[in-house]
């Protein structure tokens, strides 16, 4: 639902996302995209699945973590132009390792998020029952 | 600096939850048209901020900032998970295609256009 307390909320997140990819964009040139990409996946994946098992806490919430701050953290228009740069630069063998590392690992990271948020939600929830 | 860098962040993670919530309330489909609206958009954006080879400060606030919170990777990748768990799994593949794909190729047009701007 659009309203003012999930947009503060995304904002604020969002803020710290984008600073936080910087920072590690300026540590590790494009190795950089990389880590806060297969982080990203991770998380989101591991955020989205815990809270389908556990029960969902107050949108604000969700929406700033997830939407906000791991949303803004990965970015996809980096990604694409970071590849178009190692072509430029003629490093091909860069290029193609970051594309393999940046796809299946995004995946593969993502995939393991979704297998422990699902197992964790779910212990929560039997936990909570006690 | 890098609170500019964060402030771009933020709109544009505001305009990535608009833009996902207006298109998610209108569509009935699984197919997840608004990041994929999304993703495109931002890298041909940015590759033509990139092409212009504008001040330094302009393009951290717009391109690192606005553009970089505005697409997203993660969301994508969680998107393709739920496709593939979903009845329609071949979505899954059409949409990790269509995004890498189409979001490079776009991102070079959007640095040969700003090229072109530039240097006229």
């Amino acid at each position: 639902m659009i309203n003012f307390k999930n947009i503060m909320s995304i904002a604020f997140f969002g803020f710290i996302g984008g600073i936080l990819r910087y920072l590690l964009g300026v540590w590790f040139a494009f190795n950089g995209t990389i880590i806060v990409n297969i982080i990203g996946c991770f998380l989101l994946a591991f955020l989205t699945y815990f809270l389908l098992e556990s029960g969902t806490p107050a949108s604000w919430v969700t929406l700033g973590l997830g939407t906000g701050l791991i949303g803004s953290f990965t970015t996809f228009s980096s990604f694409c132009l970071d590849v178009v740069k190692l072509a430029e630069l003629h490093s091909n063998t860069y290029m193609l390792t970051y594309l393999t590392i940046s796809i299946a690992g995004g995946y593969l990271s993502a995939f393991c998020g979704m297998k422990l948020g699902k197992l964790s939600g779910h212990s929560m929830k039997w936990r909570n029952k006690m | 600096m890098i609170y500019l860098v964060g402030i771009g962040a933020a709109l544009g993670s505001v305009l990535r939850y608009l833009i996902t919530t207006v298109i998610k309330k209108k569509s009935r489909t699984i197919w997840p048209t608004a990041t994929l609206l999304i993703n495109l958009s931002g890298s041909f954006l940015l590759g033509t901020l990139y092409g212009l080879a504008t001040i330094k400060v302009a393009y951290l606030i717009i391109g690192v900032g606005i553009l970089g919170g505005f697409t997203t990777f993660s969301t994508m990748n969680t998107e393709i998970l739920g496709l593939f768990g979903s009845k329609k799994s071949i979505y899954a593949w059409w949409y990790a295609s269509i995004s890498y794909l189409l979001g490079i190729a776009l991102s070079v047009l959007g640095v040969i256009i700003g090229v072109i701007m530039k240097s006229h």
